[in-house]
């Protein structure tokens, strides 16, 4: 994964625009809230690219960031904008300056306002917002544990991932805070997903082979007859993750009937494990 | 026929509202910073206000398919308020700032007292630094000399007069403005102000160029269905619809459009009605679904 500077995602015309707001801010810091909600008319919303770069420190998809957002991230991080700055733009922003500032953090240290912003997307359940904070990078997983975001506060913030339907892919590492109370929490909705007649969250079969608790393996071995292939593919992953070696028959059993190559190559990987 | 309803305060109006102007056509609504009813007694009760603007109204409005600009301002009933006046100019900068806020106002007289002329006028310099457009209230009482004081006041500022619009007029108003080079507003109202039977008449003689009509609909009685009302009696008196068009939907975009902020190509699809999302939490869905209007 290439690495690079946050300042070079930015052509010389919006470098030059956010460097006029970093003086602007740096002669009067009351402009911050007047400079901030213009980066997106004058640098444009264009997506920044299509790749996934390493930016100090910060693993990153490109595709989720557009050039405001790198803008706005170069301009806090200039001015070094402090936690009640950076609140204040939060409370008095619309949807867009919010989206933002969260994209903002991503490229800004983790710490108390990090978890603060987590706690504002987990309350407001604004799609956007989620995507935001916690999307298209790894903050998430930089922020476990650290700074309050206890295993407690990331659960509720996954279940809130999957309550809206966000793919665990986009949340880069955050399988390795499995645990079994989240695997409890997410089979607890999958089950009222279910008795409503409504899809449940793809991942769910993902996360909960990573941490089994009562209930997940029955789940798991349900999920590789399932007839979504997402599911079958998630089902399978969780499987080969739980590392029980009592199913791999269960798995030769399925082979035969499983069309999809890349469940194929799991379920061989799970009977192999006899 | 698509309409921009340019003055509309619809943090007074109900949701039937939103649903009604959209059926008839209604793609987009700017609504001015206003009054509330009562006095405000603190700042926060105006930031709060604003936020909601360009916030939970936003939201309301999307979810009929209907783009909500505004205007922000003190307002001149409030300007003459010392409680309020001098720190809501100081926080106007940031809300100024924001996209979907396309101009200052509503500003302007309202008892034409020496605060509210102060206060109107360093909120145009405001315009004038921010390079927005102005939406100015004139007085509803002693009409004329209030019209007049606000054009001078305008003048004395220098902001260019393409760039103002005085809303509230009337058959003795229009006279006044018509050679200013400014912007005319008439706000059409059930009882008082304007009809629009009059409307057609004023139409019929001075014709549409920088004129927009509007409900400014508010708290009081008032209809959100008067711009649409006046559209149907204008083509009834056999105005053409390329002028009632201009009326009702290219003249209120030509005018904001000088913020820079907004363009007709961006209001050519409805504004995204996503039932999924929800402001801050909430949704207020009771079922409908705009996607089927």
């Amino acid at each position: 994964m290439a690495t690079t500077d946050l300042r070079s995602l930015l052509d010389p015309a919006s470098l030059a625009i956010a460097d006029q707001a970093i003086a602007e801010v740096g002669t009067d810091r009351r402009t911050l809230p007047v400079a901030f909600p213009s980066l997106p008319r004058r640098v444009g919303r264009e997506r920044c690219g299509t790749t996934r770069v390493h930016i100090d420190g910060a693993d990153v998809d490109l595709a989720g960031f557009r050039t405001c957002d790198v803008a706005a991230a170069v301009v806090l991080r200039a001015t070094a904008a402090t936690d009640a700055e950076c609140l204040d733009l939060w409370s008095h922003g619309d949807l867009d300056e919010r989206v933002m500032l969260l994209r903002s953090l991503h490229f800004l240290p983790v710490g108390p306002l990090t978890v603060q912003l987590f706690g504002e997307v987990q309350r407001t359940n604004v799609v956007s917002h989620l995507e935001a904070a916690v999307g298209d990078g790894d903050l998430f997983a930089r922020t476990a544990g650290r700074f309050g975001f206890d295993q407690a506060a990331a659960n509720r913030l996954l279940l809130k991932v999957a309550f809206l339907d966000v793919p665990l892919a986009r949340l880069f590492h955050a399988e390795r805070t499995a645990n079994a109370e989240l695997s409890r929490m997410l089979q607890d909705l999958a089950t009222e997903r279910e008795a409503a007649g409504r899809p449940v969250w793809r991942d769910t079969w993902r996360l909960i082979g990573r941490a089994p608790c009562p209930g997940s393996l029955a789940r798991l071995l349900g999920g590789i007859e399932h007839g979504d292939d997402g599911v079958r593919l998630a089902a399978a992953e969780g499987l080969l993750a739980a590392g029980r070696t009592e199913f791999a028959a269960l798995a030769a059993e399925r082979l035969p009937r499983e069309s999809r190559p890349a469940i194929r190559a799991l379920l061989q990987q799970l009977s192999a494990r006899r | 026929m698509l309409i921009f309803e340019p003055h509309i305060h619809m943090y007074s109006r109900v949701t039937d509202d939103y649903e009604r102007m959209s059926l008839a056509g209604v793609r987009a609504v700017l609504e001015p910073a206003f009054w509330l009813g009562q006095p405000r007694t603190q700042l926060g009760s105006f930031v709060d206000y604003f936020d909601t603007l360009i916030g939970w109204e936003r939201h309301r409005a999307q979810q009929f398919g209907i783009w909500h600009f505004c205007t922000m301002g003190l307002n001149p009933r409030e300007a003459n308020d010392d409680r309020v006046n001098k720190d809501v100019l100081s926080v106007l900068p940031r809300y100024c700032s924001k996209d979907g806020v396309v101009g200052i106002g509503e500003i302007g007289l309202d008892d034409q007292t020496p605060k509210e002329e102060t206060f109107m006028a360093a909120q145009i310099e405001l315009a004038k630094q921010l390079g927005l457009p102005v939406l100015v209230h004139t007085p509803h009482r002693d009409k004329k000399k209030g019209f007049e004081r606000c054009i001078a006041i305008v003048k004395a500022s220098g902001l260019p007069m393409e760039r103002v619009l005085l809303d509230h007029g009337n058959e003795e108003t229009i006279k006044i403005t018509r050679d200013l080079g400014c912007w005319s507003g008439f706000s059409i109202y059930p009882n008082t102000k304007m009809d629009p039977a009059r409307m057609v008449a004023i139409v019929l003689e001075y014709g549409v160029e920088r004129m927009v009509v509007n409900s400014a609909a508010d708290w009081g009685v008032s209809d959100p269905m008067m711009v649409p009302r006046t559209a149907v009696k204008l083509e009834q008196a056999g105005v053409p619809r390329s002028k009632i068009e201009q009326l009702v939907w290219k003249n209120p975009i030509a005018f904001f459009a000088q913020s820079g902020r907004l363009t007709e190509a961006m209001l050519a699809k409805p504004a995204r009605a996503n039932l999924r999302e929800t402001f801050d939490g909430n949704s207020v869905l009771r079922g409908q679904d705009p996607d089927k209007l």
